[in-house]
């Protein structure tokens, strides 16, 4: 009895985890997918469309291509720059400052735990083309004449969207790398010293290489978190679309297509195809994880 | 040139661009300050005289109403998933059961699924039970949050001998009197920083009450500063001055615990 009693514990730990995770994640997410074969507008009895919204989403919706393009083509420049700040600047802290490295390191981090609603309507402010302090230093230095309109011009509003991303971003990837540059080993350093490299030697040769892991890491996460855009470019253009729908991301799209249009089947269509998309982008880090095990 | 020269070249040049990126908060809350008639003829860099009067602006509306609806949702939500993680941290870093790999490795795999893609599912699931228009959906799927089970796990694996659990076990504790006077107690810092995680993701959510709520009184801050930016479009002082209200709790948290949440960021990259 006092056996099979003590055998039940780990069971009832974990289970307000699993309760609560079947009740409320994976049940939701496994109902969007029985809801994706169904055609309804949240009103009239659901019928059963077989494959159709499939169909339609990978044959002929040029919006959902556009979609993931537009994502795809934002994620991909803003993520090297948030790299390339992050690490730059995650290597001078490390090396020049033994005092404040704390200090600058919670400065630069901020952007990245504000709330998304308000980064996205203060950006929005921040380029107004009429009280934006974009435009305002712009014209007071002289560099232009007439106000920029940034977020009505597609080429613009997505330079926009990629300014606030690595904005927010770069502070998470310079954490990141200072925790992997705690990792290298200083012996390394100091033979290469002696071996007479240089300060920019020595990061190319060593500091670069040793941080691959935290690449890797930080590439694939921010691509699978990038495709999960939501928040920021909605608020950037609220309450109106972004122009040309230039900044629609899959998300957005997905929560148009659901929310505002009531096409709740197609709208889980396009989550399960995101969600595709997303599963071949993780199958190497879910390998990689479980290889550990 | 000397070392020492460049050094200070260094230390200005990381200054003065941590100082850029601080630029468009300082804008956001010296433009809380000022008159929109102001903002809109010249750029204001040092604050202006009408904080009272745009502050009786952003109070005259629900704000504070939505800043109870956000405090007491994410509290809520956050205290659940510590207690919820560090139970089952507990369980699978310190029991042998049958079945612990495949639910673990669960765990791990629900680490890589978006969950904003259940979101049709969840609205038609909250309509059945009755639960839109409530704050159920803010307060209880996410105190079930896989990572920080992982990160509770991988903690007490490190942090809590199982000789003072075995001794206390002799003594006559019951495992959950264990878990919560020894276990628990020990796991503090990890529970901060779960706590840190927690709450940033539920004050800061904006999708899921987006779906479930459409009544103003239950708006959390997110949905509240949307809101505002709509119905105040023309009055830039307002808005920005509620903004910058709606972060400054995440702010003024992180300042305190940026340390835990640090290390909780960079745990979970050390996995890899």
């Amino acid at each position: 009895m006092g056996r099979n009693r003590t055998k039940a514990y780990p069971y009832l730990f974990i289970a307000p985890f699993f309760l609560i995770f079947i009740g409320f994640s994976l049940f939701p997410m496994l109902y969007t997918f029985y809801i994706s074969f169904m055609k309804w507008d949240g009103i009239n009895d659901m019928t059963f469309v077989g494959f159709t919204n499939y169909v339609r989403l990978f044959t002929s919706d040029p919006m959902f291509y556009q979609s993931i393009w537009n994502t795809l083509l934002v994620i991909v420049i803003a993520i090297p720059l948030q790299l390339l700040f992050g690490l730059v600047l995650a290597v001078l802290l490390k090396d020049f400052f033994n005092r404040g490295r704390g200090l600058f390191q919670f400065l630069n981090y901020t952007p990245n735990i504000t709330t998304p609603v308000a980064v996205g309507i203060v950006f929005a402010l921040l380029f107004d083309s009429r009280v934006g302090a974009v435009n305002q230093v712009l014209t007071s230095l002289g560099i232009i004449s007439e106000n920029i309109n940034w977020l009505s011009e597609p080429g613009t509003a997505r330079a926009v969207t990629i300014i606030l991303l690595v904005w927010k971003y770069f502070g998470y990837m310079m954490v990141m790398f200072l925790a992997g540059l705690s990792a290298i080993p200083e012996s390394l350093y100091e033979a290469a010293k002696i071996d007479g490299a240089g300060y920019f030697q020595t990061f190319i040769r060593i500091t670069v290489p040793m941080l691959k892991n935290t690449f890797v890491f930080l590439t694939t996460t921010s691509i699978i978190s990038g495709l999960q855009l939501f928040t920021e470019p909605k608020l950037l253009f609220h309450p109106d679309e972004s122009p040309g729908r230039s900044v629609m991301t899959a998300l957005i799209y997905m929560y148009d297509t659901a929310f505002k249009r009531f096409d709740f089947g197609y709208g889980a269509a396009i989550s399960y195809g995101l969600f595709v998309l997303i599963l071949l982008l993780s199958l190497g880090r879910i390998r990689r994880i479980s290889e550990e095990d | 040139m000397s070392n020492k020269a460049a050094t200070w070249i260094v230390r200005a040049v990381v200054v003065l661009f941590s100082l850029l990126v601080l630029m468009p908060f300082y804008i956001m809350i010296i433009m809380g300050t000022h008159l929109s008639e102001d903002l809109l003829t010249s750029l204001q860099l040092a604050p202006g005289g009408y904080l009272a009067i745009n502050l009786a602006n952003v109070l005259k509306t629900n704000f504070f109403l939505f800043y109870k609806n956000s405090l007491y949702t994410s509290i809520i939500a956050t205290v659940g998933c510590v207690i919820v993680s560090g139970m089952a941290g507990f369980a699978f870093a310190k029991y042998r059961f049958g079945g612990k790999r495949l639910l673990f490795g669960t765990v791990l795999a629900t680490l890589m699924i978006p969950m904003q893609l259940g979101l049709v599912g969840l609205m038609m699931q909250l309509k059945a039970m009755g639960l839109m228009n409530t704050h159920f959906a803010l307060i209880v799927p996410p105190m079930a949050n896989a990572f920080t089970v992982f990160w509770m796990t991988q903690y007490i694996k490190s942090a809590v001998p199982t000789e003072i659990l075995e001794s206390a076990r002799m003594d006559g504790c019951g495992d959950f009197v264990v878990f919560w006077r020894i276990v628990f107690p020990i796991c503090r810092p990890a529970n901060i920083t779960v706590f840190l995680l927690s709450f940033l993701s539920s004050w800061n959510n904006y999708l899921t009450p987006l779906v479930v709520l459409n009544k103003e009184e239950l708006y959390t801050i997110p949905m509240g500063a949307t809101l505002f930016s709509t119905t105040y479009r023309n009055d830039y002082g307002a808005q920005t001055l509620a903004l910058t209200l709606a972060t400054l709790p995440v702010i003024i948290l992180f300042a305190f615990g940026s340390k835990y949440l640090i290390q909780g960021l960079a745990g979970g990259g050390v996995k890899e």
